[in-house]
């Protein structure tokens, strides 16, 4: 589904990307960790088309999207819901699913069944004002206007910072639920060890701006050195 | 002249002053370009109703082509200049400044400096309850009615207003969700341009068209945005109400130059008491 | 501290031996040319250094000339003998301008407007005090003042025209020097810190408003002592020199010249001007549209101005500015 190599870009302050391989197959969901600032949210945004890309490679479907303006990039078929998920706080709830949806032509702009069967608070509340939303109620918010687009990858960037504990249990399953019904598949950057554990197929770890490491679930949970290896600091 | 008659004079220039300045906060408000030849697209509205005329096509004519030629020179000038530039938005401010030399400097050679009269299109009186009022005012005064709530309506109740206030609100994210930015760009400064064209358009007839009376426009639009504040479209009311009120009432009991004078003064104060109301959330340069 | 390069010796060789081997037409003409020069270079640090682009810069090029005007003519009640010399005149000048922006700066900084806000209300300032210029009657109206009396200090008139160069020349030097002396400072550094990164600055305890007021002011008051010598250099001023097509021309000057140095921005003036001399009577109206598209091709292709790498120069100076900043960005301040 997505394939990235020799990725070099860099961002702000935060430390450059120097040479990202990683792929991500067809209907996985793989976990991307890495201690903070090691170049995990630049990657997404490089892969998003937010952040100008050095060198390498970013292809999805085979694809090549390198370059492309970000709109493209989500035309192409990539959902991307941000750290800090920046849900539009002064729109409605309704308001801000359709910004998700202006893409599509005029007749087709309707919100599919379903994001209200995975989420049915936004059917209830869809005339509440986005910004008074609690932060786990917007993460869904977010992770829904980014799937009204109808992406075929979906980019998290940690969908569970700062968000109650059983709200994050909910939203994993809610991600496991879409995974597995739908196919979709899914990039999140993570922190979380239990999120990811239950949820991920596969894993990869950050260091120093490139792939240190990359796993399947099954590794990780035989040898949990894994983990302090690349996530203690 | 009757009081009634000076108030509705001060209502059409409220109107109209709006309206230009509705076309620079669109633009501002979207992409954070001021866009410095903007007085001079309203220059270009004007004359395209003097060429009309001149042609003997008549003011209706140039009324129609105006807001359109004038908007696909937005549209050229978007698309070849301001998006080169799109991460030096200072040098936006200076290159459309360049482009505002360039278009009054044709203006000078193709038409000459001095001023130039539109035959009236609509010379009769409208008289209702004693009060005599010229036609063609009260048809401005509708028309710019009519494009304030045209344009509210497009940035508040529609899908192309949703998309635009997204990318008002953030326009990586926006992106990200797959709205062409690059099109609302160009879109949005075609429609504030036109808008400029069509105010210069139908001012054209009220006043000599001189190659300076685009900055007569420009300026005062500037203030009221800065009075209003450029954070909402609703600010814009505000800001043309009291710069346009104050400058139409001054001038007729004393000068126009001291109700500059005033106005300006007035427009000072105002930023220095409420900066918070002032350009706030779009500080960032 | 003070090692011109090689283009900028040349420069100032040429400024100083004109007036020995040019004839008196050219002198009187470069006389003015210093004059234009020292006004863009009063931009210049307002605009290249601190980021504030004004708009309606000339208006304190022309305020400062009427004042040298009117003082000198003695056409201010309660000014005369002494309070009515060239010098009186000339701090007159510059002391109200220094005194106009800071009220000004008051009232726009602490407005929280930032620098192209306030750049385009200069110009609404610059426009108005236009035409309250052209409807004052007293001031000659749309003529202005003319037979402005020849600079003169203690007895001693300037009416040489060689004489006069070599005192506008030598004023013009100090200008320079001046506010090379401010841009190359501490207080340089900390408006140069504010300009790149106006939060970091206050971080670190500068009060950003204060400091722009203080450089509008030092930037007012130099295009003040500009156009008090234009007054008395061209023994006229009208409503144009503080108006909207002067504040367009020290733009463009100032742009085509190269906005970051004083130099750069010196000889941007001196060269546009010197041109539109010889070029505006062959091409007459068509010289503003091809000044004003040069101007836009300019800001696109070469931002930098056409002296800007020339007279550069790459010392580094005090950059205070934000580390990471400093490293990917050249911060070598010009002159």
């Amino acid at each position: 589904m997505l394939r990235v190599q020799g990725l070099e870009a860099s961002y702000g302050e935060s430390l450059a990307l120097q040479g990202v391989d990683l792929s991500v197959e067809i209907g996985e969901i793989k976990a991307l960790m890495g201690r903070n600032g090691m170049g995990k949210s630049t990657l997404l945004k490089a892969i998003m088309g937010l952040v100008k890309i050095r060198r390498g490679e970013v292809a999805v479907e085979g694809r090549s999207v390198t370059g492309m303006p970000t709109f493209q990039i989500a035309l192409e078929g990539v959902g991307y819901v941000p750290q800090g998920r920046e849900i539009f706080a002064s729109f409605s709830v309704l308001e801000n699913l359709r910004v998700g949806l202006l893409r599509f032509p005029r007749a087709e702009r309707v919100i599919p069944k379903e994001i209200y069967d995975y989420f049915p608070l936004l059917k209830e509340r869809e005339n509440q004002r986005a910004g008074s939303f609690s932060g786990g109620q917007q993460q869904m918010l977010a992770i829904a206007r980014a799937l009204v687009g109808r992406p075929k990858l979906l980019l998290l960037d940690e969908p569970s910072e700062g968000i109650q504990p059983s709200i994050v249990e909910e939203i994993a399953e809610i991600l496991k639920k879409i995974n597995q019904e739908t196919g979709l598949t899914i990039l999140v950057v993570e922190q979380n060890i239990n999120m990811i554990s239950d949820i991920a197929d596969s894993c990869a770890f950050m260091e120093k701006g490139r792939i240190a490491y990359a796993c399947a679930m099954e590794e990780i949970m035989r040898d949990e050195s894994i983990i302090t290896r690349y996530m203690s600091v | 002249m009757s009081a009634a008659v000076q108030i509705l004079n001060g209502l059409n220039y409220i109107l109209v002053l709006i309206l230009v300045a509705m076309g620079l906060v669109i633009i501002f408000g979207l992409m954070n370009v001021i866009n410095m030849a903007h007085g001079e697209f309203f220059l270009l509205g004007a004359y395209t109703v003097v060429l009309t005329s001149k042609m003997g096509l008549g003011f209706w004519v140039g009324f129609i082509f105006a807001p359109i030629l004038v908007g696909l020179l937005g549209a050229i000038l978007e698309a070849v200049l301001v998006r080169r530039l799109y991460h030096r938005i200072l040098d936006t401010i200076l290159a459309t400044w360049g482009v505002s030399i360039v278009i009054k400097q044709g203006i000078i050679l193709t038409f000459g400096p001095e001023g130039l009269m539109v035959k009236p299109p609509m010379p009769e009186m409208v008289t209702f309850a004693g009060i005599s009022y010229p036609s063609y005012r009260l048809f401005i005064m509708g028309v710019a009615l009519f494009v304030i709530a045209a344009t509210f309506y497009l940035f508040l109740k529609t899908d192309f207003g949703l998309g635009a206030r997204a990318v008002i609100a953030n326009p990586n994210m926006a992106a990200s969700l797959g709205i062409n930015t690059r099109r609302m760009y160009l879109t949005t400064f075609s429609l504030g341009s036109a808008i400029a064209g069509l105010a210069g358009a139908t001012m054209a007839p009220l006043m000599s068209c001189d190659p300076h009376m685009g900055l007569g426009f420009f300026i005062p639009a500037f203030l009221a945005i800065l009075v209003g504040g450029a954070s909402s479209l609703g600010g814009i009311l505000v800001g043309g109400g009291v710069i346009g009120g104050a400058q139409n009432a001054i001038s007729s009991v004393y000068s126009p130059v001291v109700a500059q004078i005033v106005v300006f003064s007035l427009a000072i104060i105002i930023i220095r008491m409420r900066p918070e109301g002032i350009l706030g959330r779009k500080a960032r340069d | 501290m003070l090692i011109p390069g090689i283009p900028r010796l040349l420069v100032l060789a040429f400024f100083l031996l004109l007036p020995f081997v040019g004839n008196l037409y050219l002198v009187n003409q470069f006389t003015l040319l210093l004059v234009y020069g020292m006004f863009a270079m009063s931009l210049s640090l307002l605009w290249g250094y601190v980021g504030l682009l004004c708009f309606g810069h000339a208006v304190f090029f022309g305020l400062g000339a009427y004042i040298m005007a009117m003082v000198t003519k003695q056409m201010i009640p309660g000014m005369d003998g002494i309070l009515s010399s060239s010098l009186a005149g000339i701090l007159a000048a510059v002391g109200f301008n220094a005194l106009f922006a800071l009220i000004l700066g008051w009232f726009l900084f602490y407005g929280r407007l930032s620098g192209p806000y306030l750049g385009i209300v200069t110009l609404a300032i610059s426009v108005l005090v236009e035409r309250i210029f052209i409807n004052w009657y007293y001031t000659g109206g749309y003529n202005g003042i003319s037979s402005v009396p020849a600079l003169s200090f203690a007895g001693w008139e300037f009416s040489d025209p060689r004489h006069l160069y070599l005192l506008v020349f030598v004023l013009s030097l100090c200008a320079y020097l001046f506010l090379r002396r401010v841009v190359n400072s501490p207080f340089g550094a900390i408006i140069s810190a504010i300009k790149h990164n106006e939060a970091r600055a206050e971080s670190f305890g500068f009060h950003a408003t204060k400091y722009k007021i203080k450089v509008f002011a030092i930037g007012a008051s130099v295009a003040g002592l500009a156009g008090a010598l234009f007054a008395a250099a061209a023994e006229f001023v009208s409503p144009t020199e503080l108006g909207f097509k002067m504040s367009t021309e020290v733009l463009i000057w100032t742009a085509l010249g190269g906005r970051e140095g004083l130099i750069a921005s010196f000889m941007g003036a001196v060269t546009v001007k010197l041109l539109e001399n010889y070029l505006s009577e062959a091409l007459s109206e068509y010289w503003v549209l091809i000044i004003g598209f040069i101007f836009l091709l300019s800001v696109i292709f070469f931002p930098q101005g056409l002296f800007g790498r020339l007279l550069e120069n790459r010392n580094k100076g005090w950059s205070v500015t934000s580390p990471q900043r400093s490293k990917t960005k050249k911060e070598g301040r010009v002159c």
